[in-house]
């Protein structure tokens, strides 16, 4: 085959892909965009079948050739089909491109199917969803196998062999498994790499016959006879055994696209599997000539995608046109003291603010942009100690002052220009442990969200260390020294290291000699003690607090076993240094012995009353990362659901609890309902960053959600859905005297085309009172409480 | 940090318990001070409603039950602030109770064929339905949450669907007479109902037509013609190559004889699920039964009353 040689070869093409080459076709650039799929976009062709696609943030103005206004997937889809035909854009489908190596004069890429291109420049645009991994034996480009299922109705009596024992895989088996006779081969003979949900399942499903379980067996070739008719066989312990089929679905997982990134010499700040490769303002990676845009540089919407497409081309072509989000970083400078133009501010913030410095311009961009500018006035209030916010702030000018004692608002401890705040809450999710005010002089601060602080440390490892020294001297100086310095703190700082437990790992044991202290950092644990045989739960210790003094105080062996409840970060302090400390500052044993005495008090109330195991059972429920739970009793609950009937009435009609569903232990149930986990596992991937969490600590969803599913996926809890909800809900007098729709008990008919977006539990805080499933128990049965909590209900509960 | 300092509301208490007993303190307050009053009031034709302390029993009697009545409502505004719905029946229930005395001294216990009694006999009825209904909601619900055992209704009905299924799969392999059979008990199961096959359980899943004896007859028969060879180690019939049909079968009396016992238990599992579901759905209509004559005989009430303080004041 003969090299073909371009400008700019274009690898992928999804939104940003797409539209980069657009800007090339108009342009009238040598140029070829490379697709591995027949199709154009692929991550937007697998949406769901008349998804509605969103054109997040709504405020970015699209600055592409290609079109895109929200609608549905289809209408999306057809405008690029319909632009790229008419701009008359090169495009080679069913090219994976597998390797791509610099030359003097370029870059020469290699496609799968054997193909080479010469290119100038490249620009990488494969997006996040990687490559689906193959069979890797003969046969794995058969026409009789397929690495993903669109639609099982499709299919109907056919004997099908699925591969992989993943949730994708059981969840293919068991939906096709209504009208196919359906086999399922797995390396091993469990499926515990699934959901527990999925592997309930596909276990019945076999147990009853439905599916056949071929476990223990690999893939050893694969043949076909005829169309739709092959032969699979299969290695075994006992041989080979050869199975006859009509189609063979393999569903293997992806390829993170890292590898094949880094294989292009691409380098990536950290190894944190969220960190995305640093590249220049003008998307220019670490390799020169070869560009990195859309989700792949850690853009995860389209919209953003399409203008980086655009800007990419100019930047090659030698044109700095003013980024399409300038206008709106203007907008927010424009109130900073002497402001001048977007690049001065930036440049300003860069070298005022230390910890900002090593983020490339890109980076520090989006950062910005993510952020908000705060002016105070002197002594304003910026949070309140107790205030459930998460955001992070960095001193631009003037300074704040922190109350280190709530009960002694005097006791102030001040930060100035270049400083930053809030890392606490940020790292241990809890609530705000002091109050934050603007100094006399006032204070312009960046507040950055928590969501766009996360990414960074993923990405940007001197960020990461800089916070992670800030916390670990603060959280000292907070908990176990005030009023000390970092000088006089040095000795215990330096013995300290960070610990990580899993949820249900053993920090210490009783009985065993105790040789430090652990301050919690992310996480919590639980306090246990042998009685009677039986493990008893005497305390629940949040993240911000330590755990282990007792021995350290007193010499002797360890008082009680310390477990994490959930997957737990510790700062572990040695108890040499420790002690040292206690003999030069005798106020500081003193302040440590009262806590020591309290917690001995708490504990012995605790024992006396013999309730660990309910705790214990709530903390195997994951309940150890919740900050506010639905718990139900059901000696008092009289299955009216009128728990359920009053969030659908006050949510437009979709209840986000499910009350009958979930485990119960003693009459104690936990019904499926958001727990408002300190870390929310649902905020994790979401595109738009639509979860917040609000002052009173509710995890909320706005209405910047796409609907892409993501949170549904991540959340460990099963507690958000994709529903459609409606402003109206049925009138209550009318039910009452005429009967029809009962208020929260009947969805009100809903407009079908509307678009889905995730719901889950706000704890009704736009309702003031407290939440609606709550209040509106005739018995008293629901209740919300913190983990805190927990041993007071337990005792309760009896 | 947070504190753990326990509030000065327990974080969790039935309603009856509610708030420290506040409204069965207030309804045994009331009920004394009418009883004071009334001792203490003797008026010359004798207690009765029409005295001026009737008149103010009759308006309290009066007021109390519109604040009850009004309980089927502010249970439904979701949205409503004005106190818990808990607090609510904490306060229906004491109130309630304490109607009994209020209005008993209202008419100075006159009782006569009239429109006058028959409200307070219906007041009587809606308080005995009350507090049938306070004694279900103590006792029910915890024998629900004991008959489930961390399981639900949902998924006792979705396995057995999948049990019928199975049964009828089954069934189908063995002879048409037994598929036939299989499939019309099947049809036959009978899951709630009406409310009295609801309370009292519908008819019993079948089973008992001989069915179950004339198939371990069947077994009996089979496994009689002794252990003939051919017939595969058991532990071996998971392995793949059993599964891919690789590994030779099993002899086919004994196959049969496996399926028909196969069949037993899984009829034997449905027909335990069906009673147990027939039992919850029981259950569950009870906590909702004594409702059925506690709203109607309370608007009934309510007509009664309205047509009680006409008369008074038009005919008297
Ligand atoms: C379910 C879901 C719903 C979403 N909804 C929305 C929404 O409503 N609004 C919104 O703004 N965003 C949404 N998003 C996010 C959006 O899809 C992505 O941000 C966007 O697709 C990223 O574009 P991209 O061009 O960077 O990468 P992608 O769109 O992922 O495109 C990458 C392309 O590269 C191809 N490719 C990969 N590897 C190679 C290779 N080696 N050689 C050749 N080609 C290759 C792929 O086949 C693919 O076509 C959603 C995401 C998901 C998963
Ligand atoms: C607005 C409130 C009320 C007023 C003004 C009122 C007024 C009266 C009066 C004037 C009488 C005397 C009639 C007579 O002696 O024949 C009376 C009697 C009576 N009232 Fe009421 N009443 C009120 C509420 C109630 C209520 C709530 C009940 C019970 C549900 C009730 C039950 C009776 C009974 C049983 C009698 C005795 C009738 C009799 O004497 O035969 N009343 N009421
Ligand atoms: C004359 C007096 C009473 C009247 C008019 C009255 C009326 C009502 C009404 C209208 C409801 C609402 C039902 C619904 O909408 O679901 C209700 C519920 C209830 N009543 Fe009464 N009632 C009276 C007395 C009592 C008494 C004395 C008791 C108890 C001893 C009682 C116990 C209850 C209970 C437990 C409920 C159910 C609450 C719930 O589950 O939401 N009632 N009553
Ligand atoms: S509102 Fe209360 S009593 Fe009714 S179902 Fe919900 S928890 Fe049970
Ligand atoms: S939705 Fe799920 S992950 Fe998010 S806060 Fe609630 S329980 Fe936690």
């Amino acid at each position: 085959m003969s090299i073909s040689r371009v400008k700019i070869a274009i690898v992928g093409s999804g939104p940003a892909g797409l539209s980069a080459a657009a800007r090339a076709a108009e342009l009238r650039i040598p140029h070829l965009l490379l697709e591995a799929e027949a199709h154009l976009s692929h991550t937007i062709y697998r949406y769901q079948k008349g998804k509605q696609v969103m054109a997040e943030p709504t405020v970015l103005p699209l600055r592409s050739v290609a079109p895109f206004a929200a609608g549905k997937r289809e209408t999306v889809l057809q405008a690029w089909n319909d632009s790229a035909q008419r701009l008359g854009i090169q495009i080679r489908y069913g090219a994976a491109v597998i390797r791509i190596g610099a030359t003097p004069d370029g870059f020469l890429l290699d496609t799968a199917s054997g193909g080479t291109i010469a290119a100038e420049r490249v620009v990488l645009a494969i997006g996040l969803q990687g490559n689906l991994r193959k069979l890797g034996c003969e046969g794995e480009d058969l026409e009789l196998v397929q690495y993903q299922l669109d639609d099982p109705d499709a299919y109907r009596n056919e004997a099908i062999v699925i591969v992989g024992a993943g949730d994708a895989a059981i969840e293919n088996a068991l939906a096709l498994a209504d009208n196919n006779q359906v086999s399922i081969v797995n390396r091993r003979d469990e499926f515990d790499r699934a959901k527990k949900g999925n592997r309930e399942a596909i276990l019945q499903a076999i147990a009853e016959g439905h599916i056949r379980h071929l476990s223990n067996a690999a893939v050893s070739w694969l043949r076909q006879d005829a169309p739709g008719q092959g032969r699979l066989c299969l290695d075994t312990a006992e041989g080979k055994a050869e199975i006859v089929c009509n189609r063979v679905i393999a569903r293997l997982g992806a390829t993170p696209p890292r590898q094949f990134v880094e294989s292009c010499g691409v380098q990536f700040p950290s190894r944190d599997a969220n960190a995305v490769p640093a590249v220049s303002a003008h998307y220019e990676s670490n390799v020169p000539g070869l560009y990195i845009i859309g989700a792949l540089a850690g853009y995860p919407l389209i919209k953003q995608a399409m203008n980086q497409g655009y800007e990419v081309v100019e930047y090659i072509e030698g044109r700095s046109p003013e980024p399409a989000d300038a206008p709106l970083l203007a907008a927010k400078f424009r109130a900073m003291p002497g402001y001048q133009s977007v690049d001065a501010s930036i440049a300003r913030i860069r070298e005022r603010v230390p910890v900002l410095a090593p983020l490339t311009p890109l980076q520090l961009r989006e950062f910005l942009l993510d952020s908000e500018l705060r002016i105070m006035k002197p002594g304003e209030p910026i949070f309140r100690r107790n205030d459930y916010s998460d955001s992070f702030y960095s001193v631009l000018d003037g300074g704040v002052q922190i109350q280190i004692d709530e009960n002694d608002p005097t006791q102030r401890v001040g930060l100035q220009a270049g400083q930053f705040f809030g890392e606490m809450s940020l790292i241990s999710g809890r609530r705000r442990n002091a109050s934050v005010l603007a100094g006399p002089a006032g204070a312009v601060l960046i507040e950055t969200p928590r969501g766009s602080m996360n990414k960074l440390i993923a990405s940007v490892a001197a960020v990461k260390r800089v916070l992670d020294e800030t916390f670990l001297l603060r959280a000292i100086q907070a908990k176990l020294a005030p009023g000390l310095d970092a000088a006089e703190l040095r000795e215990l700082v330096a013995s300290a290291s960070l610990a990580r437990y899993s949820a249900g790992e053993i920090l210490f044991r009783e009985g065993e000699p105790g040789d430090c202290l652990h301050l919690i950092r992310k996480g919590s644990v639980t306090v246990a003690r042998e009685l009677g045989g039986r493990e008893a739960v005497l305390a629940y210790v949040p993240a911000g607090q330590y755990v282990g003094e007792m021995a350290l105080l007193t010499e002797l062996p360890r008082a009680a076993t310390v477990k994490a409840a959930v997957a737990t970060e510790t700062i572990r302090l040695e108890a040499s240094a420790f002690k040292a400390l206690l003999t030069r500052h005798p106020a500081l044993r003193q302040r440590i012995n009262e806590t020591m005495a309290q917690r001995l008090v708490a504990n012995a109330a605790t024992s006396s009353q013999g309730s660990g195991s309910i705790v214990q059972f709530l903390m195997n429920q994951g309940l150890g990362e919740a900050t506010d739970v639905l718990l139900i009793d059901e000696s008092l609950c009289v299955r009216c659901d009128h728990c359920e009937k009053a969030c659908a009435d006050t949510h437009g009609g979709v209840s986000r609890l499910d009350r009958e569903t979930g485990p119960t232990y003693e009459q104690l149930h936990v019904p499926t309902s958001c727990r408002h986990c300190e870390h929310p596992h649902c905020m994790k991937d979401c595109p738009p960053d639509a979860i917040h969490r609000s002052p009173g600590g509710e995890v909320y969803i706005t209405e910047a959600c796409i609907g892409c599913g993501n949170c549904e996926r991540n959340c460990p809890y099963g507690v958000i859905q994709m529903g459609v909800t409606s402003p109206e809900q049925p009138s209550l007098w009318r039910w009452l005297l005429l009967g029809g729709k009962e208020p929260g008990n009947t969805p009100m008919a809903v407009d079908k085309g509307a678009a889905k977006k995730a719901v889950k539990c706000d704890m009704c805080k736009d309702l003031g009172g407290g939440p609606a499933c709550v209040r509106a128990c005739p018995t008293g049965a629901a209740v919300r409480v913190s983990p805190e909590q927990f041993l007071q209900i337990s005792q309760g509960a009896e | 940090m947070m504190a753990t300092t326990p509030a000065a509301d327990p974080v969790h208490q039935g309603f009856l318990r509610h708030a420290n007993f506040r409204w069965a303190k207030l309804a045994l307050l009331l009920c004394l001070l009418s009883l004071i009053a009334y001792v203490w009031h003797q008026p010359v034709d004798g207690a009765n409603g029409g005295s001026w302390l009737g008149y103010a029993l009759g308006g309290v009697g009066a007021l109390l039950i519109l604040c009850l009545l009004w309980l089927g409502v502010r249970k439904r505004r979701y949205r409503s602030r004005l106190g818990t719905v808990k607090g609510w029946t904490s306060a229906h229930v004491y109130l309630g109770l304490s109607l009994l005395l209020i209005v008993s001294l209202h008419c100075g216990f006159q009782f006569g064929l009239n429109v006058h009694t028959l409200a307070y006999a219906l007041m009587v009825l809606v308080i005995a339905s009350g507090i049938w209904g306070l004694i279900a909601y103590d006792r029910v619900p915890g024998r629900i949450t004991q008959l489930h055992g961390g399981s639900d209704r949902e998924a006792w009905i979705e396995e057995v669907f999948d049990l019928n299924e199975q049964a009828i799969w089954l069934a189908n392999e063995l002879s048409p007479e037994v598929h036939r059979r299989i499939v019309a008990s099947a049809e036959k199961l009978q899951l709630g109902g009406s409310l009295r096959e609801q309370l009292f359980g519908a008819s019993r899943p079948s089973g008992g037509d001989g069915l179950r004896e004339s198939l371990e007859q069947r077994i009996a028969e089979l496994r009689g013609d002794a252990s003939r060879p051919g017939a595969l180690d058991p532990s071996k019939q998971n392995t793949v190559m059993f599964m891919a049909g690789q590994l030779q079968q099993t002899s086919g009396g004994e196959q049969e004889a496996a399926r028909i016992q196969k069949l037993l238990k899984l009829l034997a599992r449905r027909n335990e699920l069906v009673v147990r579901i027939n039992k919850d759905i029981a259950l569950h209509a009870r906590l909702q039964l004594w409702l059925l004559l506690h709203v109607p005989l309370s608007l009934a009430l309510l007509a009664a009353l309205i047509a009680h303080v006409f008369s008074v004041f038009f005919y008297w």
